[in-house]
């Protein structure tokens, strides 16, 4: 008897040990919290990098399209054959040097469009703030050419929140005063992704009709929270529409949004 | 001094000594006023936590996942006329009450854990779930005394319309338990995806209960829970029988323990068959819910666990299959079949190989560097989901022809149509298999949208090919002639420890899924609602995750075993009072009582 115990012991403590064994010898990835960094002119080009790599792989939540199939072009490795962003970043577009090239691959992703890829990429100056912008810029450059960046391109008084991103979106400014709803819809860009009366892009939904689909409350909803309820056929580019609008409208704006797309019937 | 004295004195010590250091922090905290957190000695509060809820988990589902194997083993009995599925529902409902009391120990355990150590979100919890708390505890008295009726009724209603109200009471035994998970699932599926309309400034006052409870990933959590719990007491079955088979003195304990054996792993591998569908389903609602959690679960830090994963349930086909194959030997007629198991074991093994291939990780630069890219570069075109959507439908196509196998082997069909029937079954498989290949190719020459609904048609197949094999294969064998009885207890040794790595290596499992469902809040307690600002907010690595995951499975495993032992003394005294009682049938008592 005892030596059935022992064998079945060992059977149970040798497949308990081989599973640990293994979990242990792949890579070990830790999700640590976000920390805030603050930033002057004095920063370096290593803390820059730093806190752009932080970036990348959290709050700015790229790792949800780039280098994961094919959706968005590798940044981190060779993209058909013209190597990381750090080393294609200064060929990619005549006249324009790495550095203001990625920096407006960020702020005005629609400028130059991979070609093969959509433009499914918001502008990141939506979310983050101007010296995250440049800490990603930096880190993206570091990708295989020389960091440019420096503390003169950030303003002394710019304090970024490296990984604070997901702890909400920093509160925006409203892009324009107006309480015309079309005019919103312009200054806001939403119609760089939604198509309403022939203008605008194909990537989300079109608003188009939208009231015939959406009761109002369903639409101020989409618009405070985009990821709640995705329409189907969208799933892919649920993570595109940007989670500011919360802080980026006024209540009267968001309002005046809405009642205006409640009545597209 | 005898020894036992020696080992028990420093055990006192050191217990002494830490519940006096868990009291210092504690009252250096009220000191200090409110707190949103406490402490744990040696091990923190996390960990503490994390084995509690886990533990308590095991047990949960072995006492849910228990009275549902019941249920249908006594409607087998009921229905099919055959009494020793009645013996087999009733020495697991035995167990039963003694694994109540353990479930309850460990809910108690994690809910003071969760009062003393996160006081801040515990009393955000309850705030929001306190009347949906109350109807938890109601229904644990339901529950509870159902449980008692039902196997201490056993005997006193076991004939005629009595038997039908006793199998009622396995009924209603399983609903009650059924919505106490249900509400238990509520909570932690609002931690995960609490709904739109609350937000970290939201007082839980406000926040409405039906609302709450209703979360998007309530549903799919429930159903996943449910098929996974039938699939684990199917395997906690399958280990007591064969810890018994090994253990038994007579011809007649060994014939009992070998098909109790059997009986639990088909129970376990059939629902463990269907399981990936309700985890797809709660995956799709993960991403629906929000994309960044759903990336982070399966392309972003969390992505290695999948290959562990792959690891574990590719153990888990290929232990279930050896089994079977193992178990054609004491079928009459098997052994013409036995050509056909290297391949089955062929295609697994591929299937197994395919699944585990890594391709989404986050990788830094320098294994980017080492590996020559983002992915393998011949090894990569495996990895994506096309291939491994296919390897996983193959293999299960394979567990469920190794079964069919194994139910035909000592049979001979008498019906005229026997031969077009078998055709009909290989055509279904083969046509099945070349679904699944198609689509499994094609996907790779399509966008990323159209490819993920591919995998609805290889699932769709798969279940059709299994469905209709299953409805010709009933009709076919009707009537049908035995090649021979099979030889139950004529075992070797080694099938039945291949049922214990079945149970350890769905125990070790249920604990790694539970750190992924766990672990995609990151650093929130409730996502994007409430932060997590202890000490121990940041999520291991999957290493820490293995150890803290096999301490759990240990701690249950050593608890279970001494349940079962316990089982084993009740029975003793059984078989003596029934063997004085019932001299005639001594064979039959001594099988009912499991063996003394």
């Amino acid at each position: 008897m005892w030596r059935t115990n022992l064998q079945v012991g060992a059977v149970v403590l040798g497949t308990v040990g081989v599973y640990t064994y293994i979990a242990n010898t792949i890579p070990q990835v830790q999700s640590d919290v976000p920390t805030e960094l603050t930033f002057t002119g004095e920063v370096t080009a290593e803390q820059l990098v730093a806190a752009g790599d932080e970036l990348y792989h959290g709050a700015g939540g790229c790792t949800a399209c780039h280098g994961l199939g094919t959706r968005a072009p590798h940044l981190l490795a060779d993209e058909a054959g013209t190597g990381m962003i750090g080393e294609r970043c200064s060929t990619r577009v005549q006249g324009e040097d790495c550095k203001t090239y990625l920096h407006r691959s960020l702020i005005d992703p629609g400028a130059h469009v991979v070609e093969g890829y959509q433009p499914i990429m918001p502008d990141m100056s939506r979310t983050l703030s101007p010296a995250q912008v440049w800490s990603m810029v930096a880190y993206l450059q570091s990708l295989g050419g020389e960091v440019t960046v420096t503390g003169a391109d950030i303003g002394e008084a710019d304090v970024p929140a490296a990984g604070a991103g997901t702890a909400g979106p920093a509160a925006t400014a409203p892009a324009t005063a107006s309480l015309e709803p079309v005019e919103l819809l312009r200054a806001n860009l939403c119609l760089t992704c939604h198509v309403l009366g022939g203008e605008g892009g194909a990537i989300g939904p079109a608003l188009d009709g939208i009231g015939a689909r959406l009761s109002a409350d369903d639409i101020r909803r989409a618009i405070l929270d985009p990821g709640a309820e995705v329409t189907s056929g969208y799933e892919a580019f649920a993570a595109v529409m940007p989670r500011t609008f919360g802080s980026q409208l006024t209540a009267a704006q968001l309002e005046a949004l809405v009642t205006y797309l409640a009545r597209q019937q | 001094m005898t020894r036992r004295r020696q080992w028990l004195l420093p055990c006192v010590a050191a217990g002494a000594a830490l519940l006096l250091a868990a009291g210092a922090g504690f009252a250096q905290d009220v000191a200090a006023g409110p707190r949103e957190y406490g402490d744990f000695p040696v091990v923190g509060g996390r960990v503490a936590v994390w084995i509690a809820a886990q533990v308590h988990l095991m047990f949960a589902a072995f006492v849910l996942g228990v009275p549902m194997f019941a249920v249908v083993m006594e409607a087998v009995a009921i229905f099919g006329k055959d009494e020793k599925y009645d013996r087999l529902a009733k020495e697991f409902t035995r167990l039963l009450l003694i694994a109540y009391s353990a479930t309850a120990i460990w809910g108690a355990v994690l809910v003071f854990f969760l009062t003393t150590i996160y006081p801040r979100f515990w009393a955000h919890l309850s705030e929001i779930f306190e009347i949906s708390m109350w109807f938890y505890v109601g229904l644990f008295f339901l529950e509870s005394f159902t449980l008692y009726l039902y196997y201490y009724g056993w005997e006193k209603w076991k004939a005629g319309r009595a038997k039908y109200a006793h199998w009622s009471l396995g009924i209603l035994l399983n609903v009650w338990g059924t919505a106490v998970m249900f509400i238990a699932d509520s909570w932690l599926s609002y931690m995960m995806s609490p709904p739109a309309t609350v937000a970290a400034d939201t007082p839980p006052s406000a926040i409405g209960t039906w609302v709450a409870i209703t979360n998007m990933t309530w549903m799919p959590i429930n159903i996943h829970r449910l098929i996974a719990n039938v699939v684990f007491g199917g395997a906690v079955v399958g280990g007591y029988a064969a810890y018994r088979f090994l253990a038994a003195r007579t011809e007649e304990e060994r014939a009992h323990y070998d098909w109790m054996g059997y009986v639990g792993n088909l129970i376990a591998i059939g629902a463990l068959i269907i399981l990936p569908f309700a985890g797809y389903w709660l995956g799709r609602e993960i991403y629906e819910y929000n994309q960044q959690m759903g990336i982070t679960m399966m392309g972003g830090f969390m992505s290695w666990l999948w290959i562990v994963q792959a690891f574990l349930i590719g153990v888990l086909f290929l232990a279930g299959n050896y089994y079977l194959w193992i178990g054609m030997g004491r079928i009459p007629g098997a052994e013409r079949f036995a050509p056909y198991t290297k391949w089955l074991l062929l295609v697994l093994v591929l299937g197994v190989i395919v699944w585990a291939t890594p391709h989404t990780m986050i990788a830094n630069r320098r294994e980017l560097a080492a590996m020559g890219g983002t992915h393998h570069p011949f090894l990569g075109v495996l990895g994506v989901m096309s291939a491994k959507n296919t390897a996983v439908n193959l293999m299960i196509l394979t567990t469920f022809l190794s079964f069919l196998l194994y139910r035909r082997a000592n049979k001979q069909p008498v019906v005229a149509w026997a031969r077009t029937g078998t055709r009909v079954q290989g055509a279904a498989f083969v046509l099945s298999a070349a679904i699944v290949l198609f689509y499994g190719v094609y996907g790779y020459f399509v966008s990323a949208i159209v490819r993920i609904g591919f995998s609805i048609y290889q699932v769709t197949a798969v279940l059709a090919c299994i469905l209709t094999v299953i409805t010709v294969d009933v009709m076919m064998l009707r009537g049908a002639t035995s090649r021979g009885a099979i030889r139950w207890g004529q075992m070797p040794a080694r099938s039945q420890y291949a049922l214990f790595v079945l149970l350890v290596t769905f125990t070790w499992l249920m604990g790694l899924m539970g750190f992924a469902r766990s672990g995609i809040r990151q650093h929130w307690h409730i996502w994007e609602v409430m932060r997590d600002t202890s000490p121990w907010a940041a999520t291991p690595a999957l290493g820490y995750a293995a150890r803290v995951i096999s301490a759990c499975v240990l701690i249950f495993l050593g608890m279970i075993a001494f349940i079962f032992w316990l089982g084993g003394l009740v029975e003793k005294s059984t078989l003596v009072k029934s063997a004085g009682l019932e001299r005639q049938e001594p064979a039959r008592e001594l099988v009912e009582a499991g063996g003394a």
